[in-house]
């Protein structure tokens, strides 16, 4: 048997290709005129690849070409002497059907264009065939056509056999979604055996849209897709986080890495609306929450797709102004032997805690020199300071005590496979993720998941019956603190000897400094909130080919969610000292149990009807759907005071009072809202070359009064491969693909409270009391029944290029929104005495680009993977009630004013320090603080108005919290079995806010010592500090440089991060086969091991803002540390 | 073949069905919640409106809180009270914009109620009037209240809109003065003096008579404020209770002195400020604010004399003796008795160098840096987090006999008989026995008895939040607010004769006795304007 298999193009190859990219970026070709560019050579029988190797040894000629089309070619030979390198390829390239163009020293070869679409007229045979794929599996559906006779073709069919009669000579061209085409020449009726490779990132790369699927090269709009590769094998506990730096303007922030709380942001293009920017997120066609991203098992996953502009968002239309996250789980595959893979990561999470207290007796001198400085009292004698001192070695940073290292599992097993009808994928996962936080009596505190999933896909005949159903299950043991708290009164005591947590007779201590309760106290013995989630989905969809092109489909899923916390808040009593018989104080007095109770639940029902047929050069696809989302959410809590101290059951206290039992019923926990929805994509495409769509969505939402409940979404996209034209023929076989592509559309946000078109009274319990007696009180908030759709403007433009025969791809899109009529809760005047429903009534720009940027070679043995992106958006208020409003918290400002970033941080403009007496005099002085008050060292702020005084006038723009022009890099590379990757990701611009112990030293008379950071304060001897000098809490001095929003508290949050950096190696098959494993992979992790960032002594990625920009402090100083990982992992395949 | 189709259409139909079938309706109301269609059905609806105006009315954080702006206490830790009282408080300041919107989201209840009680069916005629006249009340108290602390306020009687909202101007003080009066006067006609039963508790015609006489007071108008004193006076219906301490007990709630309280239930309705203000060996959190050595040594020796008095007997190293009995009630001194749950009373040592955790330590802030505590409303009744349920009295009948004699003073009408009824009166309650404390002087320049009067105001007021509005009306806060507070002679003999030197505090007269109209609504509402030196 002739098997006419076409050869894999040789490593050294693309070893030269990679080099000669290699040079073109970095040496340039300025300086390699030829020098030599006679050419003497004498070759027998050789291929042209050595012929070219041989010039450019001899030459500084460079060869440009694809790898493919110098495959099967015959050997020549050629004898030449001292000749010119035209000379040399017109002996040589002529009868090989290809050209060559020089361009300085470079030399493209290329296909002859004339030649190629020369159609055979050779004698007519029919040959079969059987296509499989690099795993021996068939492929059904390879269109196999005559080369330049396009109507002569045919598919393969179930088996992977085709059958087609052609003249002898012509080319066969075997091309499928996802594989790279593969020519062959039919020589003789002798059956053909034809294997593609898979092609991963190639123009012809499978994209999940909304409602459907398309190919990478017909896509005009702004979607970018992720491969299950760069999911798996990371040791996340989900998937968010492996989502970070994955995809341009695909902005994540990690609030905090606490287990028990891994609370993300997650925006796509940045903030473009007041209300809520959470992007839609869809699972297998089903629309769910957000959340639902962190309940997957990171392994299921085959592809996650962001639709980021109105062309390919608008089909979801009222919830799809944010972006859309399409989340496509892994299938089996028809015909297929059963593929068994275990994964397993296990490793450590360590704390990295950037702040450092200054030693005890350092702090008492320093605490001495700041009330020295504004005229108090000293509080430590040179005596206790000699003590702490001597001590010193005793003391032990509360923080440290009660923080450790964590362990961190992942496990997951999946079975696929399929027969002639149908398919599998069955899959199972754990995951369990350690709290760094120290535990007693409530057990290890931490979260676990278990997933459990069956993916089947049924076909008979012109029918497919799809059964998705995924089961997740997440437990969560977390203490009953407040992580704030608990990091902040680890921190804020200083280490002082005599400062303990816990007697040796295990009694907890409390002091003069910490007099509550400890954070050792509540984490041993203070209770624990346990969270439980039981999430369903699941979906059952049936599609019916009814005649060509045509396909009915419905769908019907269910998305539940059961969630379930049971809290017990334990008394813990705390004693003065280690012998002291009575508690001082009791934490948490009135001991209680509480347990709550949510369902929640989408059922989303769907019908489609999809058309999709090609005629000759036209193609043409159609959707039309309708849809109907119904979500009901119920809960019901209850408490009970004064419980048993052991189990937590009632007692006669708990009974006997009334007050110590309470709760909500579930009429009170009730919300049910809907949407209804027809929606359409028309599709049409010429020659592959010019794309048109229009899409559009109609919606209603029960959010809405009647008659403002209906909106409509449309969009309008068009792409043109300009690389397809003849005039770029040259071009494209030289240098590569190259589309442009735009979409404009109007896409919806009804992300809202239920209810707010309508007067709400509500009642609540213990308002008042008469005689002893207490009574209820109903107060109530005014309704704007006028409410409706908000809706942006999305005008999106960008190109798709490729070169080097796909080896490097760019993408890039700049985008504009104008988002209207944002629902927002207006800020009333608080003369109106009442809350108002949300109204229509912002309005915001958001601009922004993304470039994405993939490379991919082989040089030698080494396989690499390179690609980057980097993006930015920038947004404006263009309307807002009353232009502008000023929220504050604590000494925190930020400001919404017509003009400005949404939310950017407002106040004051510092000019660095007093140097003089005299400058205090002349300098304008906030309102209230005297001259006579302040000292050289404090801060002098700018006088905007220069109206003499610093005030409320003089406030402006700080900086804002959301990060700006973030990036992501990824590299991969593998040699002989070993591999390894890594992910850089990081911001470019980002301030920050920070308020509290960690910037002002001994804040609010809260925090009793200082840390390293702040050691760099204005003396007269030191003027060119960082922090003002040192003014005792209270003091005006203290209240003129930290009390105010400014400056002061910005910090530039830029940073870059090495996310995760991974090594492994597979152990040959040879070895493995042996014991019957087709693949055994062992690795090495680690995540977040470097950060380089200008904000040293916080992690600069943590926020207190949330996905709207609301927030409620400026506290990140207490947020969970920097989780630092470090582990193994092993990957097998049976 | 065909038949087997018809099995799949037949599959696809239903799962259309189920489509149509499983859907919400668009058109959702809420469950757990009534709207203005359904709301107004039954009196005891409309009394829920009226209950949470009562919650409006006055709240415990500005009871405490009210206390803290004066010279009676120093703030331990950051509070806009602090900044306040130092002087350095701004527009954007959060207490002045609180203040603005409680009150004027208690007023909203209170419109709310008076113009929708009339949809509610069948509802009991006199009923309805009383309820109205509560109302009127809680709305005038807090007109009153706003134009106390902001001077020219926005004035309206019935809701307004909110386009309303973003334009209305400031009327007059003199004008919100007027409307309160006159609605203080009305409700007096339609309230029932006393009430019985489950309705104890309620505002009174007493309460608006004494509410009245309140805002002459702050006017120094003082014909009026003997005038309305004396109807209070001459009602018959309050009385001194015997005991002073005892005031301040939950056994002794709704007694012969309280004429308008802030009404509480254990576990049920509770407040729980004093977990921030009661001393460590109690079980405190933190320290927010204690008494000032300036308040302390305002009691008089029980000879009746003042402590700077020559001959008073004070013995500055053993300073809480033979004082009035009302310090001990007020302030926990060093050596002072706590009273716990349960009955015990612990002996509080904060003197430095006792040895147990109450001592002064200089720059905690988690004990008192004063070397006081506050002691008046500790209720050893608490639960859980000192989660109180005593009542705290907004008006007693002490204040109105304590206005009365300041008026009759100041219009020069002071006389033996005047004494008795109202000085002697309350000294005599507190525990004074000593005739030199008792009788009323004739040698005594009515600036002799303007000094005495308002020092027996602070002693026997203190701590009730009244304080601050006392020195705002005598114009004296500039003096007593600028400078240095100090606590107990614990600090560093060099300094201030050893008196604990506290944070300065500033008061500029020419801006500091009105609050700033808050910036936030001021930059909602450009009709606003703003008080002078904001």
């Amino acid at each position: 048997m002739n098997l006419l298999k076409i050869k894999k193009p040789k490593l050294r190859q693309r070893r030269f290709v990679f080099l000669t990219f290699v040079l073109l970026l970095f040496v340039g070709s300025a300086n390699l005129a030829a020098q030599n560019r006679k050419i003497t050579l004498s070759m027998e029988k050789v291929s042209l690849r050595q012929i070219f190797n041989a010039i450019e040894k001899q030459t500084d000629y460079k060869f440009l070409y694809r790898d493919v089309i110098l495959d099967n070619k015959k050997d020549v030979s050629i004898k030449v002497e001292g000749r010119e390198i035209t000379y040399v390829l017109d002996q040589v390239l002529p009868a090989k059907d290809l050209q060559y163009k020089i361009q300085g020293t470079n030399i493209n070869i290329i296909l002859n264009t004339i030649h190629k679409n020369t159609v055979s007229t050779g004698t007519p045979i029919t040959v079969k065939g059987t296509i499989d794929d690099e795993t021996g599996q068939a492929l059904i559906g390879v269109s196999v056509i005559q080369k330049g006779l396009p109507g002569n073709g045919k598919v393969t069919d179930a088996n992977g056999i085709f059958s087609i009669t052609v003249p002898v000579g012509s080319v066969l061209s075997a091309s499928y979604i996802g594989y790279l085409t593969e020519d062959i020449v039919v020589k003789d009726s002798k059956s053909l055996k034809i294997r593609l490779s898979e092609d991963t990132k190639t123009l012809d790369e499978v994209v999940v849209i909304g409602y459907g699927t398309a190919q990478r090269k017909s896509i005009v709009g702004a979607v970018d897709q992720i491969g299950a590769n760069k999911i798996d094998d990371r040791p996340v506990s989900n998937l968010t986080e492996a989502l970070q730096g994955a995809s341009a303007n695909l902005v994540i922030q990690q609030k905090s890495m606490n287990p028990n709380d891994n609370e993300v942001n997650i925006n796509i293009r940045g903030i473009s609306t007041m209300n809520n920017n959470d992007p839609l997120v869809v699972i297998d066609g089903l629309v769910t929450n957000l959340g639902s991203l962190n309940e997957l098992n990171p392994s299921d996953i085959e592809s996650i797709s962001i639709l980021k502009d109105a062309g390919s968002a608008a089909i979801y239309g009222s919830r799809s102004s944010n972006g859309v996250i399409l989340v496509t789980t892994k299938k089996g595959t028809i015909n297929a032997k059963p593929v068994i893979k275990v994964n397993a990561m296990v490793g450590y999470q360590n704390p990295d805690v950037l702040v450092k207290p200054v030693a005890g007796f350092e702090n008492a001198i320093l605490k001495d020199e700041a009330a020295f400085n504004t005229g108090n009292t000293l509080p430590y004698s040179p005596a206790q300071i000699n003590d702490l001192k001597i001590n010193g070695a005793k003391s032990e940073w509360f923080l440290n005590q009660i923080l450790q290292n964590a362990l961190q599992q992942n496990y997951s097993a999946s079975m696929s496979g399929g027969s002639q009808n149908s398919s599998y994928m069955v899959s199972a996962g754990y995951v369990n993720q350690q709290s760094n936080f120290i535990s007693g009596n409530s057990g290890t505190y931490g979260m676990d998941r278990y997933n459990f999933r069956t993916n089947l896909v049924n076909q008979y005949e012109r029918f497919k019956l799809t059964t998705i159903m995924s089961y997740t299950r997440s437990e969560s043991n977390a203490p009953n603190a407040d992580v704030g708290n608990l990091i902040v009164d680890g921190e804020r005591i200083p280490n002082y000897y005599y400062y303990q947590q816990k007697a040796p007779n295990g009694h907890f201590l409390i002091n003069d400094v910490l007099s509550q309760f400890t954070p050792m106290g509540s984490l041993e013995a203070g209770g624990y909130n346990k969270y439980d989630t039981d999430y369903l989905n699941g979906s059952l969809t049936g599609e019916l080919k009814l005649f060509k092109g045509l396909t009915a489909k419905a769908m019907m899923g269910i998305d539940l969610y059961d969630n379930h916390r049971t809290s017990r808040s334990e008394e813990v009593p705390y004693y003065a000292t280690a012998d002291a018989t009575t508690p001082s104080i009791l934490q948490n007095p009135n001991g209680s149990t509480s347990d709550w109770n949510q369902k929640y639940y989408t059922i989303n029902t769907q019908f489609l009807l999809d058309y999709d047929r090609t005629f000759d050069k036209h193609h043409v696809s159609g959707l039309l759907g309708m849809s109907n989302e119904a979500y009901n959410s119920y809960s019901n809590d209850i408490w009970m005071n004064y419980v048993d101290p052991k189990l937590g059951t009632p007692t006669s206290q708990t009974t006997a009072i009334a007050g110590n039992v309470g709760g909500d019923t579930t009429p009170m926990g009730t919300s049910v809202s809907d949407i209804e929805s027809l929606f359409g994509r028309l599709s049409y495409s010429y020659n592959e070359k010019y794309y048109g769509e229009v899409s559009f969505r109609y919606d209603g939402s029960s959010k809405f009064a009647k008659g403002n409940q209906w909106g409509l979404f449309p969009s309008i996209s068009a792409g043109w491969r300009i690389s397809e034209e003849p005039f770029m023929e040259s071009y494209k076989s030289n240098i590569g693909d190259f589309k442009f592509r735009g979409s404009y559309g109007i896409l919806g946000n009804q992300n809202i409270n239920d209810y707010q078109f309508l007067t709400t009274y509500s009642t609540y319990n213990n308002t008042y009391a008469f005689n002893g007696t207490s009574v209820s009180g109903t107060g109530y908030q005014l309704g704007n029944p006028l409410i409706t759709w908000e809706q942006s403007a999305n005008l999106n433009v960008g190109f798709d290029a490729s070169f080097f025969s796909n080896k490097l791809t760019a993408s890039f899109d700049y985008f504009n929104k104008v988002t209207s009529g944002i629902l927002i809760y207006p800020t009333e005047p608080s003369v109106l005495g009442t809350a108002v429903g949300e109204q229509n009534e912002g309005k915001m720009q958001n601009q922004g680009w993304e470039l994405t940027i993939a490379y991919h070679a082989k040089t030698g043995d080494f396989n690499h993977n390179v690609s980057f992106n980097i993006a930015d958006s920038k947004n404006k208020v263009l309307a807002y009630t009353g232009q502008q409003q000023i929220n504050s918290s604590d000494e925190m400002s930020s400001i919404i004013a017509v003009g400005q970033p949404y939310g950017s941080y407002f106040g004051y403009k510092t000019a660095g320090y007093f140097k003089s007496y005299a400058d205090i005099e002349n300098s304008a002085l906030p309102v209230g603080i005297n001259a006579s008050q302040l000292a050289p060292g404090d801060v002098k702020y700018v006088d905007v108005n220069h109206d003499g005084v610093i005030d409320s006038k003089d406030r402006v723009i700080l900086g804002n919290a959301f990060p700006r022009f973030t990036y992501g890099v990824t590299y991969q590379v593998d040699w002989k079995g070993f591999d390894l990757s890594m992910l850089i990701q990081g911001v470019g611009e980002r301030s920050e806010f920070l308020r509290g112990e960690l910037v002002e030293p001994y804040q609010g008379n809260y925090s009793y010592t200082m840390f390293q950071n702040q050691l760099n304060f204005w003396t007269p001897t030191n003027t060119n500090a960082t922090w003002p000098r040192l003014a005792a809490a209270g003091s005006t001095s203290d209240t003129n440089n930290y009390g105010y929003s400014s400056q002061v508290h910005m910090f530039n949050a830029a940073y870059v991060r090495l996310k995760n950096i991974a090594i492994g190696y597979t152990i040959p098959k040879s070895i493995t086969n042996k014991i019957g494993i087709q693949k055994l992979h062992i690795s090495m992790n680690a995540q977040n091991l470097l950060t380089l960032s200008p904000l040293t002594f916080v992690d600069p990625e943590s926020t207190e803002f949330g996905n709207n920009m609301s927030s409620g402090g400026a506290n990140s100083a207490r947020s969970y540390p920097t989780l630092i990982y470090a582990g193994f992992g092993l990957n097998l395949e049976f | 073949m065909k038949q087997k189709f018809r099995k799949y259409y037949i599959g696809v139909i239903s799962i259309i069905l189920v489509i149509l079938t499983s859907c919400n309706n668009l058109d959702q109301i809420p469950t757990g919640e009534f709207t203005d269609a359904t709301y107004w059905y039954s009196t005891d609806k409309a009394s829920y409106v009226l209950n949470m105006a009562y919650n409006q009315m006055m709240g415990d954080s500005y009871f405490f809180a009210n206390e803290a702006l004066s010279d009676n206490l120093f703030v331990t830790r950051t509070s806009d009270e602090k900044l306040i009282s130092s002087g350095i408080a701004n527009a954007t300041t959060g207490r002045f914009a609180n203040e603005w919107s409680d009150c004027y989201g208690g007023i909203r209840t209170c419109n709310t109620f008076l113009e929708n009680v009339d949809r509610v069916p069948a509802m009991d005629g006199t009923l309805k009037a009383r309820m109205k006249a509560e109302a009127r009340f809680i709305r005038a108290s807090l007109f009153f209240r706003l134009t106390t602390w902001f001077g020219d306020v926005p004035l309206f009687s019935t809701n307004i809109t909110v386009p309303e909202s973003k334009t209305i101007a400031r009327s007059s003080h003199a004008d919100v003065l007027k409307f309160v009066r006159s609605e203080l006067d009305s409700a007096a006609l339609s309230l029932p003096a006393s009430y019985t039963g489950a309705d104890i508790g309620r505002v009174t015609s007493g309460a608006a008579i004494s509410l009245k006489a309140r805002t002459y007071l702050y006017e120094n108008d003082w014909a009026n404020v003997a005038t309305t004193c004396q109807q209070v006076m001459s009602s018959n219906i309050y009385s001194l209770f015997p005991d002073y301490a005892g005031l301040f007990a939950i056994a002794n709630e709704h007694n012969s002195e309280v004429i308008l309280d802030v009404e509480y239930v254990p576990t049920l309705r509770t407040w729980s400020e004093y977990f921030d203000f009661a001393p460590p060996s109690a079980g405190r959190r933190v320290n927010q604010q204690s008494p000032t050595q300036e308040l302390v040594d305002n009691y008089l020796m029980m000879n009746g004399d003042s402590i700077r008095a020559t001959g008073s007997g004070y013995v500055e190293s053993n300073p809480y003796v033979n004082r009035d009995p009302r310090l001990a009630a007020t302030v926990l001194t060093d050596s002072g008795t706590w009273a716990m749950p349960g009955g015990t009373n612990l002996i509080i040592r904060i003197k430095p160098g006792t040895g147990t955790i109450d001592e002064y330590i200089s720059g905690s802030g988690n004990n008192s840096l004063t070397g006081y505590y506050m002691k008046k409303y500790s209720d050893p009744t608490y639960t859980g987090s000192f989660n109180s349920g005593l009542n705290l009295i907004l008006i007693r009948y002490a204040d109105v006999l304590l206005m009365y004699a300041e008026a009759q003073n100041e219009l020069g009408k002071m006389d033996q008989a005047t004494w008795d009824e109202t000085i002697k009166a309350i000294r005599a309650r507190a525990g004074f026995t000593d005739t030199n404390a008792l009788e009323f002087n004739v040698a005594w320049t009515q600036s002799d008895l303007r000094t005495i009067i308002r020092n027996e105001r602070r002693s026997e007021l203190a701590l009730e939040g009244t304080r601050i509005f006392d020195i705002r009306r005598w114009k004296t806060a500039q003096s007593v607010l600028n400078g240095y507070p100090h606590g107990a002679k614990y600090g560093p003999s060099t300094v201030d004769n050893g008196y604990i030197r506290l944070d300065k505090r500033t008061f500029n007269p020419n801006r500091d006795y009105l609050f700033a109209v808050p910036q936030a609504q001021k930059d909602l509402d450009s009709n606003l304007g703003q008080n002078p030196g904001y």
